[in-house]
């Protein structure tokens, strides 16, 4: 293998500040490494020769290189079922408190930011046909946005590996998908059709707010690579595609009060989750 | 009307999630079912594929469920005799009005549970439960 030509300090922080102001994610000298690896990759990809004629590239988007630069960026580790603590909560608490306040209205808005390869919309989909009575009842509507498109195009193909089935008993397996190759699965036409793929980048407002307000939106370890700036631009998207009343859920390890007192925390009995309060927001 | 014909029943619904609770819980106890996301789509498959029982929403685009229904009882025989059970959110006594207008056999207001769903498949296609 060809020795890899050296990144210096300054350009590390150049490239760091490009994806930053385009994607709201934080790296540092710390990330050294990962950084490196992921623009080595695009530079063999592109065929750049130095980091400078790469970062040329990259700032006038040749080839729509911008794209592909946070494709690279984004982590898309995830599987049907994770968290389920949280669908559990949303089948036991939080529709019932949405219908209680929606009244006559028959929609439901539930929106997966960032949804990766569309694991968590699918699941949430699967999770209501399997345990939520009134499924029939409710116009759903289930939104699945990243701001990677590679994983977008995956998420509407609907084919998944062994990992990402992990945690799907073998009955839901049978019930929801079709094999479709060794170690790979498809999943069923309606599901897939019941799912809306879309890119959004949540730090814009102006890609956010097209997409409505949602009576839950599940926004999971996504904030923990944006810097506080961003962290609180992103949180006060998310508060605008809410409905007054509505919750959202972040990972285990998040916290929105940290963030902005945008945002009533509620605890119920399988999940912490977020509100969005019914009246003028306070602070 | 053959044992196996009996079990042949078309779900037409926009909702693709509704489709798929339908149709799992209707292939669970051994029915074969066809489907449709509008009134229109259901007329053409019903040309080629005729069917025990039709299972129709209300609120859909292209052709609602009633106007689907009505426009069923219009052709030819026995096409024309298909029984029909519609599902609707709407449970008031004018809109079970509409549904017998329109010609439907059977009206069941949304949500429907898997049990009553299959209680009345089975009593309108004049299978065993």
């Amino acid at each position: 293998m060809s020795e890899l030509p050296a990144i210096t300090e300054e350009e590390l922080r150049r490239l760091c500040d490009f994806l930053y102001r385009r994607t709201g994610m934080v790296f540092t000298e710390a990330k050294r490494y990962y950084v490196e690896r992921r623009v080595f990759e695009r530079m063999a990809a592109t065929g750049s020769g130095t980091f400078a004629s790469y970062f040329a590239r990259l700032r006038s988007d040749a080839e729509g290189e911008v794209e592909y630069f946070v494709n690279a960026f984004t982590v898309n580790e995830t599987y049907f079922y994770r968290e389920d603590h949280q669908l559990r909560c949303l089948t036991a608490e939080l529709l019932a408190d949405r219908l209680r306040l929606k009244g006559q209205e028959h929609a439901i808005r539930i929106w997966s930011v960032p949804c990766s390869t569309g694991e968590e919309p699918y699941s949430i989909a699967i999770w209501l046909l399997e345990n939520w009575p009134m499924v029939d009842k409710y116009e759903i509507e289930i939104v699945g946005s990243d701001i990677d498109t590679g994983v977008l195009e995956r998420a509407r193909s609907g084919v998944f590996g062994k990992r990402a089935l992990m945690r799907l008993s073998p009955y839901l397996v049978e019930k929801y998908f079709a094999p479709a190759g060794f170690e790979t699965w498809k999943i069923l036409d309606d599901l897939r059709n019941s799912v809306r793929f879309s890119r959004v980048n949540i730090v814009e407002p102006a890609e956010t707010r097209p997409h409505g307000q949602f009576d839950v939106i599940f926004c999971r370890n996504v904030l923990i690579y944006f810097d506080d700036a961003s962290r609180r631009v992103a949180a006060e998207n998310l508060y605008e595609n809410l409905a007054p009343g509505g919750y959202i859920c972040l990972g285990h390890s998040e916290s929105m009060s940290r963030i902005t007192p945008l945002f009533e925390v509620r605890r119920f009995a399988d999940a912490i989750v977020y509100q969005r309060t019914v009246g003028e927001p306070h602070g | 009307m053959a044992e196996e014909a009996k079990k042949r029943v078309m779900v037409v619904d926009d909702a693709a999630l509704v489709r798929l609770y339908y149709r799992d819980t209707l292939e669970h106890a051994g029915f074969h079912v066809d489907e449709a996301l509008n009134g229109l789509e259901a007329l053409e498959k019903l040309l080629t594929a005729p069917v025990a029982l039709l299972i129709v929403d209300i609120n859909m685009p292209q052709m609602d469920g009633l106007t689907f229904v009505d426009a069923v009882r219009r052709r030819e025989m026995p096409l024309a005799s298909t029984p029909a059970l519609i599902t609707s959110t709407e449970g008031g006594a004018q809109d079970f009005a509409a549904a017998r207008a329109a010609g439907a056999n059977f009206y069941l207001v949304k949500p429907v549970t898997r049990e009553r769903l299959l209680e009345v498949t089975a009593m309108l296609c004049g299978t065993a439960a």
